[in-house]
């Protein structure tokens, strides 16, 4: 294990910003999101977790797939510089896992977020604070957790200690990077296991999938699409959601294809041209949701699409909690 | 409040038993702290589910435009009840469908507000008459509630649901005096650029969820224009063009139509200013039309109707 | 890493109107690199999801076989933005296509029994590709049926190759409309009842159905009560899509995505699936 003081954290951040784009927690107005830094000065480190999920940082809100004029076409999948991503939390690190099997599975390779995977290096830090929200242990993470991450960073004070967890994270260390001695390791461990005690929140995933397979056509999904909205917070906020639109915006034939996050309850997501919806009202919509996190993910991909993080929970603005729900489909 | 949260769950086990309605929608305890969530109850049984507190910020009458044939009964602020008035003005429900359970509103508490003036997470909540007690890890602190209502209840002026059919509660006296417009003055005094620039920096925060639209009552179309695709007026992504355009028209198709509950602002996830053009709005239909929505069921819209005094000056005539 | 959202170069060669209501029209495509047409390899019930510059992309069932080698044949209706642009189309027009997408008919499973294909309406498409290989493989495939009806004798698709299909020896070719006109001498009836009358043997026998989903509400209860059992009855659905690649959620039916696990399934599989469709 390495450490670094945080002085020199911050020169070391300093000095990555010449050779890569830096994205790093911004504070605006209370509100934490991912944003390119000009200046280690523009971090905040003061913080739970962002707004909105790193995820962006791989799949954007808004992507331009490519531009054309008169037939010619020009792709925008080159990443132009090298990236750094700073201060990611082990939760939103795992979901880039979980998304990896959508985007870069077996059958075709989505170029755009390949890219910018493999051309990003991912510092995590630790959570020293989760919130009673926080429920990343109940789906095989941890505030430490060193998934998905090419460096975890912990806190012990006026300190960092290094955890470089690959031979990507390995390259960018400088002489600044020293050797952590014995006591500095045991007090990061303790703080791991104080940390994690603190989880309280506790899901049980576990037959979720196989309460669901019976539950196509329960009234359940009458009563828990009641009172939602049909926004599409909890869809945009979650770091393992992945839905997209694919629109052409231009004139005559020039112009670009982007494409921009979409969410399953949307209206219309699944409606035809010829005017029939497979999900035509807020029931169908929402048992989509439920079912895709929690039992059709699991079918092809051996996982939940959910890490915990709590986002959705926090910020549904007639507070929805998806801790309940399960625990009622559990329960039902 | 214990008393009115009593009455509540007393009325809507009276409703049900007498199968006056098909069901009650309320508020519940939230599964956060400072949080109450919206609740449907089918059952008598249910009722105790039902709560009153200082956290019952959502707008209830968002729900009665799906409600399609049923009975309903509904839980109503001062500001909850104009929008009953108006979706029965702009016939999107039959008064015979509701019966409107008033509760006389003394503002409910910015939550975002008291979460920042705090260091970690709130734990523990306790709510007494005028105050709010919240404990954490490190913290212990009381606040003022008159203190910290949200920006839209600092300046109501109907605080007493217009119509009722069950009234709970002490009536709240008006503050005729407040000047609900005042922040409206503040940023006209601003040069066009300079409001220029605080809206788009606003609006540059937006993530396109519509959680806005969602929460507002009046907004029930069943194809909203941003999912129009022939003529397509904007795009999906995050082009700020496409933010103001969203924010602008939603905006103007608010027009004679927003009570100004807030449930926007309240709703938004990135914490935008929603209220900023919808109160400039408001502002100028009371000052040309002397309308306020959802107090007279006489009174249609003024964007849904005309008088033959209405001014005319701003047709260019030509000449 | 081929970049799966780039659409390959394609004109136009040909386009024919193929419905009295001029709502059906068939386009055939030409490759405008020579290397894209010889790196296309395909099969019967795939799909390619047709870009037009500046109005977007649309999905389309391959409706000629892989051995019809000097173009790729698409039936479009016309019924919004996509389509419209692509009934505007004229000889030497550029768009794209992506593909191919899905999968296809179990042309394997399918060798050495016999065949019967049922199609309604402008669902013929991928119908098409299916016969023109199976013609073109005859000797592997036992006794072959079609079974294709339409609203009017104007409406059915690829009218002359169903007179030339009807004329053959090693083809069973049963043609019917819903309402016939002075000319027309064929069968008049709905393709349910057709089915009934004409009674496919499942005997040894695998069944194609593609039509719209009031056809094939009726007509597969026919074909069940006529012995065929579910995992033998392949389909090929529609859905909503944008991607075509399994990525950007919307197919879905369960835990399958109809553009990357299908679109064709058959009934065995359908009925373990959420009905969303």
């Amino acid at each position: 294990m390495k450490k670094i003081s945080k002085e020199d954290m911050n020169r070391f951040i300093q000095s990555l910003l010449s050779d890569y784009t830096v994205y790093a927690p911004v504070n605006i107005d209370g509100i934490f999101s991912f944003k390119p830094i000009t200046n280690f000065q523009g971090i905040d480190l003061n913080y739970q977790n962002s707004k909105k999920p790193p995820k962006e940082i791989f799949f954007p809100q808004s992507e331009t797939m490519f531009e054309y004029e008169k037939g010619k076409v020009t792709s925008a999948e080159k990443v132009s510089r090298k990236r750094i991503l700073l201060g990611i939390r082990p939760c939103d690190a795992k979901a880039n896992l979980l998304l990896d099997n959508v985007f870069a599975g077996e059958d075709y390779q989505d170029v755009y977020y390949i890219n910018k995977r493999e051309n990003t290096i991912i510092i995590g830090l630790g959570c020293r604070r989760p919130l009673s929200t926080c429920f990343c242990t109940s789906f095989g993470g941890s505030p430490f957790s060193r998934d998905g991450l090419d460096i975890l960073l912990i806190d012990i004070g006026n300190k960092y200690i290094v955890d470089v967890v690959t031979d990507k994270g390995k390259e960018i260390l400088t002489d600044k990077f020293t050797e952590a001695s014995e006591e500095e390791v045991k007090l990061a461990e303790k703080i791991k296991r104080e940390t994690e005690k603190r989880i309280k929140s506790e899901v049980k995933i576990e037959g979720v999938k196989e309460k669901l397979d019976t539950m196509f056509e329960s009234p359940f999904w009458d009563k828990l699409s009641e009172r939602c909205l049909r926004c599409a917070v909890c869809s945009y906020l979650c770091p393992t959601c992945h839905c997209f639109d694919i629109a052409d915006e231009a004139k005559d034939s020039q112009g670009r294809r982007i494409r921009n996050w979409d969410s399953c309850m949307f209206p219309l997501f699944t409606l035809q041209t010829s005017g029939h919806n497979p999900r035509p009202t807020d029931k169908e919509r929402m048992r989509q949701r439920v079912m895709h996190k929690f039992n059709y993910f699991i079918g092809n991909y051996k996982r939940a699409a959910c890490v915990g993080c709590g986002r959705c929970i926090l910020n549904c603005p007639v507070n929805i909690d998806i801790r309940k729900v399960l625990k009622e489909i559990l329960t039902s | 409040m214990q008393e009115v949260q009593r009455k509540i769950r007393e009325k809507a086990r009276n409703l049900l038993l007498a199968g006056s309605v098909d069901f009650v929608i309320g508020f519940e305890e939230g599964a956060l702290l400072l949080r109450a969530s919206p609740v449907f109850i089918h059952k008598e049984n249910d009722v105790e589910k039902l709560i009153w507190d200082s956290f019952c910020e959502n707008n209830l009458a968002a729900y009665l435009t799906k409600i399609g044939n049923k009975r309903v009964a509904v839980v109503a602020k001062g500001c909850d009840s104009r929008s009953i008035v108006a979706l029965i003005v702009e016939g999107q429900i039959k008064r015979e469908q509701i019966v409107v359970i008033g509760i006389p509103c003394q503002g409910m508490i910015d939550r975002r507000r008291i979460e920042k003036e705090v260091e970690g997470e709130i734990l523990e909540v306790k709510e007494k008459s005028d105050e709010i007690l919240v404990k954490g890890d490190s913290f212990e602190k009381v606040f003022k509630k008159e203190d910290y209502l949200y920006p839209s209840c600092r300046t109501c002026k109907h605080h007493n649901p217009v119509i009722s059919d069950i009234l709970i509660g002490k009536e709240v006296k008006e503050r005729a005096q407040v000047d609900e417009y005042a922040e409206v003055d503040e940023y006209e005094k601003k040069s066009v650029d300079e409001r220029w620039d605080y809206f788009n920096k606003e609006v540059n925060k937006c993530i396109r969820c519509y959680a806005c639209r969602q929460a507002c009552p009046m907004c029930y179309c069943e194809e909203c224009f941003v999912d129009n695709s022939y003529p397509r007026w904007l795009e999906k992504g995050l082009d700020s063009s496409d933010l103001a355009v969203w924010h602008i028209i939603r905006a103007y198709h608010q027009a004679g139509r927003c009570v100004d509950c807030g449930s926007c602002e309240r709703a938004c996830p990135m914490e935008i200013n929603l209220r900023f053009l919808t109160k400039k709005i408001n502002k100028e239909v009371k000052n040309y039309f002397n309308f306020k929505t959802g107090l007279d069921f006489a009174i249609p819209p003024p964007l849904a109707t005309f008088n033959v005094e209405d001014r005319q000056d701003f047709i260019d005539s030509g000449e | 890493m081929r970049n799966p959202y780039l659409p390959i170069p394609v004109k136009v060669k040909k386009t024919f109107i193929e419905s009295e209501d001029r709502m059906l029209k068939t386009l055939d495509l030409i490759f405008l690199n020579k290397e894209n047409k010889e790196n296309f390899k395909f099969m019967p019930g795939q799909f390619c999801e047709i870009s037009l510059w500046g109005k977007g992309e649309a999905p389309f069932g391959i409706a000629s076989s892989p051995l019809e080698k000097d173009y790729l044949r698409f039936t479009v209706n016309r019924v919004g933005i996509v389509t419209t642009a692509l009934h505007y189309l004229k000889e030497g027009d550029g768009l794209g296509i992506r593909g191919p997408l899905g999968n296809y008919y179990p042309i394997e499973l399918f060798k050495g029994k016999n065949i019967v294909i049922i199609g309604g309406g402008f669902a013929f498409t991928t119908l098409r590709a299916l016969t023109k290989y199976l013609l073109a493989y005859r000797e592997d495939f036992k006794d072959i049926t079609i079974i294709y009806g339409a609203r009017t004798p104007g409406m059915l698709l690829y009218k002359e190759e169903l007179k030339e299909w009807e004329r053959r020896e090693d083809l069973k070719v049963c043609i019917t409309v819903d309402k016939g006109d002075k000319g027309w001498q064929g069968l008049v009836g709905f393709v349910p009842t057709i089915i009934e009358r004409k009674a496919p043997s499942p005997e040894d026998a695998y069944a194609v159905i593609c039509g719209p989903p009031i056809m094939i509400k009726f007509t597969l209860p026919k074909l069940i009560a006529l012995g065929f059992p579910p995992e033998r009855i392949y389909t090929s659905l529609e859905m909503r899509m944008k991607c075509g690649i399994g990525k950007c959620g919307r197919c879905n039916i369960g835990r399958f995505y109809v553009c990357k696990d299908g679109p064709v399934f058959n009934y065995a599989q359908l009925e373990k699936l959420p009905k969303e469709y």
